[in-house]
């Protein structure tokens, strides 16, 4: 059986947990106890609200969603979340205080699983604040030597989010197809 | 510490900026297991010299007076001749393979001269070894691999829109400028030119711009930077598409209006402006484009509020990746010029794209895409997110 993951993350009410729903098989779950990467980590009677949903390509395929808990007390987390996982959906809420400050963050917290793979960034809620725009978020990032895809995304939207993962494969390997 | 084998080649590099110094050495690092270093000219062994940089020629003699018989590699994106037995000529961008195969040419003339035969490469060095690797097909400093033999699902367009933003157009040779003139259009025969001026004024200005012909009324606000259609847009498309059915334009100025009774589709200007320029291009390019120059791509198109046109990602994440110019970029990715001609013309349209005008960019011949060993597994992946 091969199992891979995509990790989703971002600050609270950033639209991991629809993001996720929007384009996974089954119903997204949020998990207490039962992803095998949270039993490692976890002490007893500690329960971790964390996001699952998955993509059965065949009977031995499988990727799975996780969307990392919102909350930053969970961040030890993170680390062994990613083991193993093939590139970040980094959304941001732009209606939050300061959406360029979680962003740094965010691409601070996962810089080493982001060096070993790829990230894209999704801009979620833009209907509700139109500011800052995609290009300003480019702008905050034009030092830092990569350029990372940055879409205008609605988590409600299949298609918005389906974009933003094939961004994720194609930075991974251009030489896809299709 | 391990030290490179033997004792590296001293290389001076003649008439190049820091960049192109970086990617030498990054090359020579990554690739050529630290063979080859370089110093500065007075050290070097072998010189190789950019004649394509202010004063090239200039360069070359004087370094000819210098050191009569110091082994030189000239380049240069023009070809030319060379008759000096102690120079060798290799056209940019170099391929990896030629630029080593050059260094090692003048590497033996370096030798045969000190009359240190044994250090010559024989078939087993790591050396030796490494060079063959560089010349198999398959490894990354070969010309474009064979076209993946997959086809998915092209993208989330239809057939018909297809045929409306890209065309159909077969591919063209390169090398064959008779070919060339039906691949460019000119964008000010369209719609589009009249919109680029209209948003020149508005921008000038401050204020909204009308854009006034046998077409349906447009409007492109100042405040918003929206363009306004009063139609649908199968009424406008014709206009777009046909070349100088444009020709009676005029753009007026205008204040706010007091609510339109009538309705509009709104558009960002940006989207508008990269529609437009598919319906112009339908898989041709601007006029003037170089198709040989690398192209880069400032930053990824928002593709979530544009048109996405089939294999525009896999385009994205090439050119963000590396410059390439448009010819590699559709071999190196296997699939027909026009998507990627028509995807230029887009983004080319908002400002995304253009072409490089470093001299790094042309120094290296671009290695061919690295294939992800998940490749398979991403590909099926992908297939779903479409399905
Ligand atoms: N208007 C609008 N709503 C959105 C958008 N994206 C997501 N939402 C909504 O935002 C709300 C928050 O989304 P969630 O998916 O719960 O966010 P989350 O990241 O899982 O949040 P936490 O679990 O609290 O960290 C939901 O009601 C979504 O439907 C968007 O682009 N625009
Ligand atoms: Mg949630």
């Amino acid at each position: 059986m091969n199992d891979f993951k995509i990790i989703f993350s971002g600050p609270v009410g950033a639209g991991k947990t629809t993001a996720i729903g929007a384009i996974s098989d089954i119903d997204p779950v949020t998990t207490d106890e039962q992803a095998t990467d949270m039993t490692k980590v976890q002490k007893p009677g500690t329960t971790v609200a964390m996001d699952y949903g998955q993509i059965t390509l065949d009977e031995s395929e499988k990727i799975h969603l996780y969307g990392t808990p919102g909350q930053e007390r969970f961040n030890f987390m993170w680390d062994i979340l990613t083991q193993g996982g093939i590139g970040l959906v980094l959304l941001l809420n732009n209606t939050r205080p300061d959406p360029f400050r979680d962003m740094h963050f965010f691409l601070n917290a996962f810089q080493a699983f982001i060096a070993s793979s790829k990230v894209v960034i999704g801009v979620t809620q833009m209907d509700l604040s139109r500011t800052p725009t995609i290009e300003d978020y480019h702008l905050q990032l034009e030092n830092s030597g990569t350029k990372v895809p940055i879409f205008d995304v609605d988590a409600r939207d299949k298609r918005d989010v389906s974009l933003l993962v094939e961004a994720l494969l194609y930075s991974l390997d251009p030489g896809l197809g299709g | 510490m391990t030290s490179p084998p033997k004792s590296p080649v001293r290389l001076g590099a003649i008439g190049m900026d820091q960049r192109q110094l970086n990617a030498l050495s990054l090359l020579f690092s990554s690739k050529c297991n630290n063979r080859y270093i370089l110093v500065e000219e007075e050290s070097a062994e072998i010189c190789i010299l950019d004649l394509d940089v202010f004063g090239g020629e200039r360069l070359w003699e004087e370094c000819r007076e210098r050191h009569p018989d110091l082994p030189l590699i000239l380049v240069s994106l023009k070809t030319r001749s060379i008759s000096d037995s102690y120079t060798v000529f290799v056209q940019k961008p170099i391929p990896v393979k030629l630029l080593i195969m050059a260094i090692e040419k003048q590497r033996r003339l370096l030798l045969i001269t000190t009359a240190d035969e044994a250090d010559l490469i024989d078939e087993e060095t790591p050396a030796a070894t490494e060079m063959k690797a560089l010349e198999r097909p398959d490894t990354p400093c070969e010309a474009p691999r064979a076209p993946p033999k997959v086809s998915r699902a092209a993208s989330l367009m239809s057939v018909t829109e297809e045929k409306h933003f890209v065309g159909t157009a077969q591919d063209i040779d390169s090398n064959n400028p008779a070919q060339w003139e039906k691949i460019f259009y000119n964008p000010d025969h369209y719609l589009l030119g009249h919109l680029q001026q209209a948003l020149n004024l508005a921008v000038k200005h401050n204020r909204n711009v009308a854009v006034e012909g046998p077409w349906p009324k447009i409007h492109l606000m100042a405040e918003t930077h929206t363009v306004r259609v009063y139609s649908e847009e199968r009424h406008l498309r014709p206009f777009c598409t046909i070349p100088d059915s444009t020709l009676e334009a005029s753009l007026r100025l205008f204040d706010e209006v007091k609510s339109q009774a009538s309705t509009f589709q709104e558009y960002p200007v940006y989207a508008f402006f990269w529609k437009l320029a598919l319906w112009a291009s339908r898989g041709r390019l601007p006029e003037g484009t170089n198709l040989t120059q690398p192209i880069y791509l400032r930053r990824w198109p928002n593709f979530t509020r544009l048109v996405v046109t089939p294999h525009a990602i896999a385009i994205a994440a090439t050119w963000t990746e590396q410059p390439r110019s448009l010819v590699d970029t559709a071999a190196a990715l296997g699939i027909p010029q026009r998507y990627v001609f028509a995807f230029y013309s887009a983004t080319k349209a908002v400002q995304l794209a253009g072409e490089t005008r470093r001299a790094v960019d042309t120094l290296l011949a671009p290695q061919s895409i690295e294939q992800s060993s998940r490749r398979g597994l991403l590909g099926r992946l992908l297939d779903r997110l479409r399905g």
